[in-house]
């Protein structure tokens, strides 16, 4: 590996003056990523920042006006544990439960799966459902990105040279709401999948969809018609009705782990069984 | 930066046990840290991608991929190795049930399978089955002992919780009555 | 080789005592090659070009040398002229690629430094300047008529085929091929494909080496240390008492430690620099450095109405690498048993081994046969639905008996092969329906083992009764260790705690061939008990001194003296030790045997000698499809080996389910895929799967048949490679029987199976077995 300073500042304001004043520092949350890349070489830092020792950060998860904040350092395997996650945000208890192995969960954080920005996230596809927003801490001060405005394409997002995510928040659902994430791999042990899903389905009637690994971004879709969680429409009345919704999934025809016509069939049959699950989740909240 | 000036600080950290430190670059990882700058080569080297577990160490008690954290994180941490997992007592019973049950071949991913054993114990005293495979899932072995190992786990917590030696295979449930028989996989 | 003795294990043999070096493993404490101090050693990269096949232009390494501690950039131009090669079946593989790259992977330089990341930082400043040339990386390409050729047809003088990428062609067969398809009722024919897949040992290859007097030190996690050190004496014109080759326990092998790769470069730059050097892979670049052959195979069963076998042809091309290896010999050893364990009057084998610009392939457990049983197995069980034949049935119909010559020429039969067969069928419950939306299948699978060999051990017996044997065979979690302690104990009546087994030395432990074909249960198993046995014809004699009775009344065994009384009345009995500690007087000293254990080569067979032992395995499937993802679970597996006798039941038990296990691996999930240039692109864990424990079958359930009918110590055969044979074929046929879709491509990846699905033909129903 090529050698790179390592620090480990104590304040958010360290962390953005180092981050202004070395273009090629990188920030160290899990590192799960950061340091297959350092190694391999396809990422190249001049320094480490390790936001670990910051006072202002941690792994914690609150509660903020019925909804959750999740800190910068939240592990994977934490969320997971989580019975409020679990009970009402499933689907991003789900999907945080089959990040790589239970080693990669305890220190992957939420937070660096959603500034990774690949698409192939496990977790990014439940925050688009639950609308989160990352709060950020850059120069200029907070601010706060709604998460759908996060993701521009692999690997690249509109955090700004300077910002270090402070938490990401998960508002208040509206109403009774079931969800559930799935995603297709190459085999049952973990893996990088070829689609991800996550569905929410509220009381009212609304379903919301969400997908990755089909496209260079994770993307959101809605039902507001309440078509696709109507318990008298069949599934076979609800494809040409996810086929409209999916109809951005560009699949890439390079990938190696699956070809673009089965991850587009896959899609359909993990959207399918996710809103049936959801609906149950919706219908089991109520009971 | 170059290779021939990297720099370097003295890491100290509690190592199975013991306080200890050694002068460490900046960039070494915590395996290479462990088995260069300790001495410590019982955590083994293979993928370098958090994918084959071979490196599995305990940071703070949790299990994780020595190869994927960095050496100064681990700074002031208490770090379990294999090596520290015997006590005065003699072997730790998962040691012994891993011996017992055969469950060592090569033995090259023992290391790694052992500590993400202890993990999973340490937080599931009374694991189900299913539970030791989710917990052993990040540990590749290739000799692919995997019955033995399970059932070593197996094994161990039963025997750590007093209540003798762990059922043979042969009384376990037909696997085709199980209702989550035909899961499919994530 | 030596007779078997049947006499009847004791609790020793047989049992499951933990294994030698158990304690070590659970430790931290066993040292692999990468463990291992060596004082002064510069740390080694490879240099290499991002391409398959490449004219090396030039190399400039001036960069690399700016860094200080940089002690030597190796290229070709360094090396001796005419550049010097290797290979167990040809000597084709140059130190260091020459003029051309063949494949991704292949060195064009090696880098010594201080440390790694220096020599990771001077690696990659070496320059150099290539042409990308065009390669052939699958068959199509490498047998096109006007395919750029692999190997320089200078490199093969004399050979016929040198104009071609055909490495080596073979012949098989016996009857009348011919007449036999005209008497046939009914024809079956398929082709079968089994990919590109790698051995994955977690312990990637570690090499060091080290000036050592005048002479050399080679460390290496090598399954043949003895192979090796004649590679290395006569790469460097030494003798073979200059070449020290330690051989610590690999960590994992599979096959793909049989032979050299990159010890001889370092050799060379060991001498060179006067310096020890150490190179330990990565696993990318263990993913380059070995693979087992992918193989087309085309099969033509012909069959009586009966379901008896009138004729089979057997059509394979093996896909191996730029570097013959020991692949050829896979082709030969692989495609020769293509009649499998079944009497076929008239039987036609042509295989061909066929070079590409890929990684050079070697031996992986099962040699080549887990290819071809793919391919006959599959063969037979679409045979079966044709005729209306259970698949069980027909199988019994054809298998060979015990004692019959199936291969004219070659061992008979060597197990009552119909057990095993009959033993799976019944515990997967064959004769009544599985469950709706499930499937079984059954397959069989035969490897012929060892067709020449020899080992020796020296066994010592000590003073105080305690044992030390010296064996050259590698314990690469087999448990050969624990077996070798068991016989000596067994025999010579010591604690199994009291034999030490001294392995990987080439300086100190005799001279064993190698350590591959699941022999060494066998082969060394009989030099230790025939060492043993020297050493109980010593105590005999001593007894015989130190008791003044004759040596005809006495016997030993089994650790026990046995005196017999003259008169007929009671005999006497001693331990082994007593005597010995008796004998041996006041000087002390201890008693050595020396075993010699032969399986004879014969130039006239096919295989240059007849099995010693066959390994014989049934394996039976039941699973579940998700016909809308494509996805198999696997429910139960079971297994039942014909081993002859189980000397250590756990071990036994670990081999084959082990086997089993990674046998799913191929059959599910593994495949190495290429790009354009001839590049893996999943090169590595991220994208090359393997089973986790996410991955097994629900259920695996593994017997033994033990009619003590083998050649080794108490009626033992060789085992470990057994349980994968015919692991692909099982499920395929269970697949079949669950949703009426043949596959007859590798592995039956969820996608795969999808697809196939898709594609199935309306009125195409499942079961019909």
């Amino acid at each position: 590996m090529r050698p790179f300073a390592f620090l480990q500042p104590q304040s958010v304001r360290e962390v953005v003056d180092h981050l202004a004043a070395d273009p090629d520092a990188r920030i160290l949350a899990g590192g799960t990523d950061l340091i297959i890349g350092l190694r391999d070489g396809s990422v190249r830092a001049s320094s480490v920042v390790d936001v670990k020792r910051v006072g202002e950060l941690d792994g914690n998860i609150r509660a903020i006006d019925g909804g959750l904040a999740f800190g910068a350092l939240t592990s994977m395997t934490d969320i997971a544990a989580d019975e409020r996650v679990r009970t009402a945000w499933t689907a991003l208890a789900e999907g945080a439960a089959v990040v790589g192995s239970v080693q990669i969960r305890n220190r992957a954080t939420l937070a660096g799966n959603a500034c990774n920005a690949s698409p192939a996230a496990d977790t990014t596809p439940a925050l688009l459902i639950f609308e989160a927003v990352v709060v950020v801490m850059g120069p200029d001060g907070e601010r706060r990105i709604p998460i759908d405005e996060l993701f521009v394409r692999s690997r690249t997002t509109t955090l700004r040279r300077g910002e270090v995510v402070l938490r990401i928040e998960i508002p208040a659902p509206s109403g009774r709401v079931g969800s559930t994430h799935a995603r297709r791999t190459r085999r049952r042990g973990h893996d990088l999948a070829s689609v991800t899903i996550a569905c929410s389905v509220h009381e009212s009637g609304e379903t919301r969809l969400a997908f990755g690994s089909v496209g260079p971004r994770p993307i959101l879709v809605r039902d507001d018609t309440g078509m696709l969680a109507a318990a008298e429409t069949d599934d076979a009345e609800r494809l040409p009705i996810l086929d409209r919704l999916f109809a951005e999934a560009a699949p890439s025809p390079r990938s190696m782990r699956a070809s673009p016509e089965y991850r587009q069939a896959m899609l359909r049959v993990l959207g399918l069984r996710a809103i049936a699950v959801a609906r149950e989740r919706v219908a089991g909240a109520a009971a | 930066m170059s290779a021939d000036e990297s720099p370097t600080a003295i890491l100290r950290l509690t190592l199975n046990g013991r306080a200890r430190s050694a002068t460490v670059a900046q960039h070494r990882t915590l395996l290479d840290a462990l088995r260069f700058d300790f001495g410590l080569t019982g955590t083994k080297e293979c993928c370098l991608v958090g994918e084959c577990g071979a490196c599995t160490v305990l940071l703070d008690g949790r299990g994780v991929d020595s190869c994927l954290v960095l050496a100064f994180e681990a700074d002031g941490a208490d770090v379990v190795t294999v090596e520290g997992l015997a006590g005065d007592e003699g072997l730790d019973p998962l040691q012994q049930a891993f011996l017992d049950h055969g469950a060592a071949q090569c033995g090259f991913c023992i290391p790694g399978q052992l500590v993400a054993a202890r993990a999973l114990l340490e937080v599931n005293p009374a694991p189900t089955r299913a539970d030791v495979e989710e917990g052993l899932a990040g540990n590749l072995c290739r000799c692919a002992g995997y019955e033995q190992i399970v059932e070593a786990v197996l094994d161990a917590a039963t025997r750590a919780a007093g209540r003798g030696t762990h059922r043979s295979p042969e009384s376990l449930a037909d696997p085709a009555a199980t209702p989550d028989a035909t899961t499919a996989p994530q | 080789m030596t007779t078997a003795t049947t006499a009847p294990p004791d609790g020793l043999v047989g049992a499951s005592p933990n294994r030698s070096g158990g304690i070590e493993r659970v430790t931290g404490r066993q040292a692999y090659v990468a463990d291992m101090p060596l004082e002064g050693a510069l740390h080694v990269r490879l240099v290499t070009v991002p391409v398959a096949r490449a004219r090396i232009l030039s190399i400039d390494a001036a960069a690399a040398f700016q860094l200080p501690g940089v002690a030597l950039v190796m290229t070709a131009a360094d090396l001796p002229d005419p550049m010097p090669r290797f290979g167990p079946q040809f000597r084709d593989r140059p130190v260091l690629a020459i003029g051309e790259t063949k494949f991704h992977g292949d060195p064009v330089a090696a880098v010594a430094a201080e440390t790694l990341d220096l020599a990771e930082a001077a690696a990659a400043l070496v320059k150099v300047d290539y042409e990308q040339l065009p390669a052939v990386v699958t068959l199509e390409d490498a047998l096109a008529p006007d395919a750029p050729l692999v190997q320089d047809p200078a490199l093969r003088s004399g050979d016929p085929l040198a104009a071609t990428n055909v490495l080596r062609e073979h012949r098989y067969g016996w009857g009348d091929v011919d007449a036999a398809r005209l008497g046939a009722d009914v024809i079956v024919e398929g082709t079968y494909d089994f990919p590109m897949v790698t051995q994955f040992a977690i312990e990637c290859h570690g090499f060091m080496a080290a000036p050592d007097g005048d002479g050399i030190a080679i460390w290496s996690s090598i399954q043949h240390p003895y192979w090796l050190q004649r590679v290395i004496a006569s790469l460097l014109e030494l003798p073979l008492a200059k070449v020290r080759v330690y051989a610590p326990d690999p960590g994992g092998a599979f096959g793909g430690k049989q032979h050299a790769k990159y010890e001889p470069l370092l050799a060379f730059m060991a001498r060179r620099a006067d310096r020890p050097m150490r190179l330990v892979l990565s696993l990318e670049e263990t993913f380059q450095a070995v693979r087992r052959g992918a193989w087309r195979v085309h099969v033509r069963s012909g069959f009586q109405a009966d379901g008896r076998l009138a004729f089979r042809e057997v059509d394979a091309d093996c896909l191996i690498g730029a570097y013959a290896d020991i692949a050829d010999r896979t082709v030969v050893k692989g495609s020769y048993t293509s009649a499998g364990p079944y009497v076929i009057p008239a039987v036609r084998i042509n295989a061909r081994s066929v070079l590409s610009h890929t990684v050079p392939s070697t031996a992986f457990r099962g040699f080549g046969n887990p290819q071809q049983i793919w391919a006959t197995e599959s063969n037979l069980d679409e045979a079966a639905r044709v005729l209306s034949i259970d698949p069980v049935e027909l199988r019994l119909r054809n298998l060979a008996s015990r004692g019959q010559e199936f291969i004219p020429g070659d061992t008979p039969a060597d197990g009552i092969w119909a057990e095993s067969l009959q033993r799976a069928a019944e515990r997967i419950g064959w004769t009544s329906p599985p469950s709706a939306g499930r499937g079984r299948g059954i397959a069989v699978g035969l490897k012929s083992g060892p067709t020449t060999g020899l080992s020796y051990a020296t066994v010592r017996l000590l003073v105080d009764g305690s044992v030390v044997v010296a064996a050259g065979t590698s314990d690469m979690g087999q448990g050969a260790r624990t077996i070798f302690a068991q016989i000596a104990a067994h025999e010579l009546g010591a604690p199994l705690g009291w034999v030490s087994v001294v392995m990987g030395d080439t300086a100190v432990v005799p001279y064993d061939q190698q350590t591959s074909a699941s022999r060494s249960s066998v082969l060394m198993g009989n030099a230790i008990l025939a060492a043993c046995r020297e050493i109980q014809s010593k105590v005999r004699a001593m007894a015989a001194r130190l008791e003044d009775v004759p040596e005809a009344r006495i016997t030993v065994d089994a650790g026990r003296v046995r005196l017999a009384a003259e008169d007929g009345g009671d005999a006497r009995e001693l331990p082994i030790a007593d005597i010995v500690a008796r004998g041996l007087g006041r000087l002390g000293g201890e008693v050595i045997g020396l075993g010699e254990s032969r399986k004879e080569a014969d130039p006239d067979h096919p295989l240059g000698g007849t099995s010693a032992f066959y390994e014989f395995n049934c394996t039976a499937v039941e699973l579940a499809v998700d016909e809308a993802t494509g996805d198999i679970t696997i429910l139960r597996h079971v297994i039942v080996s014909d081993v002859g006798r189980a000397l250590h039941g756990a071990q036994v038990r670990g081999q084959d389910e082990g086997a089993a296990i990674m046998g799913l691996g191929h059959t599910l999930m593994e495949h190495y895929l290429f790009d354009d240039e001839g590049r893996i692109r999943n090169l590595g864990a991220i994208d090359y799967k393997i089973p986790t424990t996410l991955d097994l079958p629900r259920r695996i359930e593994s017997e033994v048949v033990e009619n003590g009918d083998g050649p080794g110590p108490y009626g033992a055969k060789g085992m470990s490679e057994g349980a994968l044979l015919c692991v692909a074929p099982a499920v395929a046929a269970a697949l079949r029987d669950a949703t009426g879709v043949t596959i007859r491509d590798l592995p039956l990846s969820p996608e795969r199976v999808w697809r196939a699905l898709q594609e199935r033909e309306p009125g195409v129903e499942a079961g019909a077995r």
